[in-house]
């Protein structure tokens, strides 16, 4: 009998992305949110929370079966006795207890896999602390009896899901991830499939700012007013979702829409979540300006101004020298943040300007004695960005490598949750 | 959550949303005791081909499982199944109905599949003690499903009742000890009498008399053999037999799965009490006074 | 329950407090070595005799005194095996966590469950009495938690098993 598919999952701060190795697209996606019984402001430390009447609180020793999980938990966020918890804070594990409990109903209710047959591939942020990896190590060996246990850091799978793109020939894990998701952009520097902690760099510029900056733009131009307040942010990020794209050229892309208005601007027609009632926006700047935020962060923000191009440029030079040649030429981005069209593009001419630039001086600098032979940038977009990192776990785990990569339950069992400290990483051409 | 549901929730949610909007797709995932999907779109976007592996799948077919799922999906079967794979379905999106009812149904019963093909020798022997019932005494055939590598079902009718016999084994020690607590209560919840369920039996290691000619069984401490006793009050209708095949064929899970969350449950008390021994403990620390220290910038030296 | 766990503890107690008499003590073996003397066992002229308090078969604490550090070992009661398991699996965790709980040894001394290492370090930064009052509480409610595990575990197992049989029922 052929081994089962191992079971990929990322649980990220906002959304978690669980499903089956070889496939291209992760199973189920959805918040990474338990609702438990129990006000959400009491931090329920002590297992015997006080319960309330229920069909299965009244069963008195399984209340902690009593929760629902993911798209359930916020649907049910409103229901008198349960407050949702998100137990992931900043991309590490937070509340252990709710996390475990998490787990358990991805495996049985939605994956409804026997965790003793599979595999498990999980993901961590980066600089990480072992301490979490040994008591995920220990929840999923000692809770679960899983077969084996893979934490892969999720820069290094951004990078490797970034060789399913035609444009990558040599499967390397050396290049620099823009991970951007809904709440904070990084910029992770990965060397041979470690990360480079010293360099990394954070932006507090996400997806949920983007959704405000257009929700901004449209109430200044008076769009907003045929949409209900509740809708609004809503409206928003369809907009940006689905109109958005990054310019080349502002003042061009601006002259452009005023001279055929009607070329350039779209319509969208939305419906109130509650009566029904019909209304439609117009959009117009915000699909070129949207983006830019990345690029010209002053047009949104006051207090954080360094452009994208200029943070990865940084992040590169932090890098030891050795590694930075192949930093630049292989940028790989992630997240649905970078999702929009020419991001890569805009991206990689801009950054390519500052290298040169520098370039440029030290041959003045040296009196045009030395010469530099340049610098390959390269930004590389694929198809699979919007779920990157759950991409490259699903590809890895397909490899013959990933099992013997694996901690296994007897190594567990023989030496304890400290094997997980150490990492193999595997995979890569070099 | 405490009983789980028959039907498979991504085959469930993949043909809702591709009914909405149809797309290719090619998803190969699981379920509960190693059976295998592949869920494609070999031809167009709108024909779905779907396809099961059972690992039991021969002994399955002889105790009838073509026909109940010819009964239950009919056009619908191939004729042929993919290769690798042992029977498939095509579903033509187009062909499905368009009343909302109707279509939660529709998507339901394919969410069933593998229910409805591990049904097949539940409702032969439910077949087979009705006909023994007439004759008034007699055995029927005793049919084995290797459904894991190590553990099978067993079921035979007899005149008065069927009989289920599962075989459990364990991996590993706590959890061995954990499902013997959990087994021994099965047998004692049984006892109470509200409950009008099938009689369950337990036996450590031991065979029970109607499997002890079978051969190849192991008689090693892990294993165990769970006994229900279904009685024909437990299928009088076609409904209540169908309710009782779901739920006895998702036995062994459910188990497995309460003994998952008696460990979850354990590690949060022992979180728990872990940090209340901390509080005492830190209690005898003498307060020291922290300066705070800085390098010469005039930056902190703060850990994290 | 703790009427009869009394005099047991309180033998622990006082034997406790009167061991944790330490003081510095550096390497008579290795120039510039500070090592816990029970532990490394190189000089026998600071080593103590060791003493074992017993309540029982199944229930002692070993305590092994020397110049700068005492090392004392418990063995938790275990009826049957399902406390034998979980007795296993909560001293486990705990020594998982032992950098946190600074007395705590990361192995148990043979033949018993659970061991704490005390030094002169620990002794001189923390308050005496509040340590011994920590083994002894732990000493207190480690059997009680084990208990309560087991309590609840078969009352899950209940409700779980009645779960399963009443759906046959609808």
């Amino acid at each position: 009998m052929a081994l089962l598919a191992p079971i990929i999952c990322d649980n990220g701060t906002g959304y978690s992305k669980v499903g089956f190795a070889g496939n291209s697209d992760p199973s189920f996606v959805f918040p990474t949110a338990i609702a438990t019984r129990g006000s959400a402001s009491q931090t329920s430390r002590a297992p015997a929370v006080p319960v309330k009447p229920g069909h299965l609180a009244s069963k008195r020793g399984v209340e902690d079966l009593d929760f629902f999980i993911g798209d359930e938990a916020l649907a049910n966020a409103k229901t008198p006795g349960y407050g949702v918890h998100y137990p992931i804070r900043h991309g590490m594990i937070d509340n252990w207890d709710h996390m475990e409990r998490y787990w358990e109903q991805t495996i049985f209710k939605y994956l409804r896999a026997e965790p003793e047959d599979h595999y498990f591939l999980l993901t961590e942020p980066p600089l990480n602390p072992p301490e979490n990896r040994e008591q995920t190590a220990e929840i999923f060996f000692e809770s679960f009896n899983i077969k084996g246990l893979y934490i892969a850091v999720q820069a290094v799978l951004a990078l490797a899901a970034s060789w399913s793109s035609n444009r990558v020939t040599d499967r390397t894990l050396t290049g620099t991830v823009i991970d951007s998701g809904d709440g904070v952009t990084h910029v992770i520097p990965c060397a041979e499939g470690y990360v480079i902690g010293s360099a990394i760099k954070h932006i507090p510029i996400a997806g949920r700012d983007i959704s405000q900056f257009v929700l901004n733009l449209m109430r200044e131009r008076g769009e907003m007013a045929a949409v209900p307040p509740e809708d609004q942010l809503r409206v928003a990020s369809r907009v940006k979702e689905n109109y958005s794209y990054v310019c080349q050229d502002i003042v061009r892309e601006f002259r452009k829409y005023d001279e055929e208005p009607l070329k350039y601007f779209e319509r969208y027609e939305g419906e109130h979540s509650v009566t029904g009632r019909k209304y439609g926006v117009d959009v117009g700047y915000e699909r070129f300006l949207a983006p830019e935020i990345f690029f010209n962060p002053e047009i949104y923000s006051s207090d954080f101004l360094t452009p994208l191009p200029e943070i990865v440029d940084d992040v590169i030079q932090q890098s030891p020298i050795d590694v930075r040649r192949g930093l630049y030429k292989n940028i790989v981005l992630s997240g649905g943040s970078t999702m929009f069209q020419h991001f890569g593009q805009r991206l990689k001419r801009d950054l390519k300007q500052l290298v040169d630039r520098r370039l440029d001086a030290s041959v003045m600098a040296s009196g045009g004695a030395l010469k530099s032979s340049g610098v390959e940038v390269d930004v590389i977009s694929h198809k699979r960005q919007r779920y990157a990192v759950w991409f490259g776990g699903s590809l890895l785990a397909s490899l013959p490598e990933f099992y013997t990569s694996c901690h296994t339950k007897a190594q567990y069992d023989e030496i304890g949750p400290s094997i997980c400290r150490r990492y193999q990483i595997f995979g890569s051409a070099t | 959550m405490i009983l789980l549901e028959p039907h498979n929730v991504i085959i469930q949610t993949t043909l809702s949303e591709k009914l909405i909007k149809p797309s290719s797709l090619d998803v190969q995932f699981v379920d509960y005791d190693g059976v295998r999907f592949h869920l494609t779109t070999p031809e167009r976007k709108t024909s779905l081909l779907l396809s099961m592996h059972i690992r039991c799948w021969d002994e399955l077919v002889r105790y009838g499982a073509m026909d109940v799922l010819k009964r239950e999906y009919g056009a619908l079967l191939a004729a042929q199944a993919e290769p690798e794979y042992n029977v498939s379905l095509e579903i033509d999106l187009e062909q499905v109905p368009a009343d909302p009812g109707a279509r939660d149904d529709f998507v339901m019963s394919i969410a069933l599949f593998k229910r409805n093909a591990l049904a097949a020798p539940f409702e032969l022997a439910f077949k087979t003690q009705k006909e023994l019932e007439a004759s008034g005494a007699g055995r029927g055939e005793l049919m084995q499903i290797h459904y894991r590598d190590e553990e099978a079902i067993y079921v035979q009718a007899a005149h008065d009742r069927v009989t289920v016999i599962f075989s459990t084994v364990f991996q590993e020690e706590t959890d061995r000890i954990f499902g013997r607590v959990f087994l021994q209560e099965f047998v004692d919840a049984r006892r109470s009498p509200s409950i009008n369920a099938p009689q369950v039996l337990y036996s450590n290691r031991d065979p029970p008399l109607e499997i002890r000619d079978v051969p190849g069984l192991r008689n090693t401490e892990d294993i165990g053999y769970v006994t229900f006793v279904v009685s024909p009050r437990h299928f009088t209708n076609p409904e209540r037999a169908s309710a009782t095949i779901s739920h006895i064929q998702l036995f062994r899970d459910y188990l497995h799965y309460h003994i998952k969350c008696s460990k979850a449950y354990m590690h949060s008390r022992m979180r728990h009490r872990v940090t209340e021994f901390q509080k005492i403990l830190n209690r005898a620390k003498t307060e020291v006074a922290t300066v705070e220290r800085k390098t010469a910038s005039g930056r902190t030296m703060t850990s994290r | 329950m703790s009427n009869v766990l009394r005099p047991y503890l309180a033998a622990v107690r006082s034997t406790l407090t009167a061991a944790l008499t330490l003081e510095n003590f550096s390497s008579q073996v290795v120039e510039r070595h500070n090592k816990p003397e029970v532990e490394t066992g190189t000089s026998k002229e600071v080593l103590l005799n060791p003493l074992t308090i017993s309540r029982n078969e199944n229930e002692r604490v070993l305590i092994e005194s020397s110049v700068n550090s005492i090392r004392l070992s418990i063995k938790i009661k275990q009826a049957d095996e399902i406390e034998r398991i979980l007795c296993h699996k909560f001293t486990r965790f705990m020594m998982q966590r032992a950098e946190s709980f600074i007395v705590l040894r990361r192995k148990p001394v043979q033949g018993y469950d659970i061991s704490f290492l005390i030094t002169n370090t620990h002794t001189e930064t923390m308050l005496k009495h509040k340590i011994v009052d920590f083994i002894i509480q732990f000493m207190e409610e480690v059997d009680k938690e084990i208990s309560e595990m087991k309590l609840s575990l078969n009352a899950r197992a209940r409700i779980v098993a009645e779960s399963y049989l009443t759906a046959f029922n609808a």
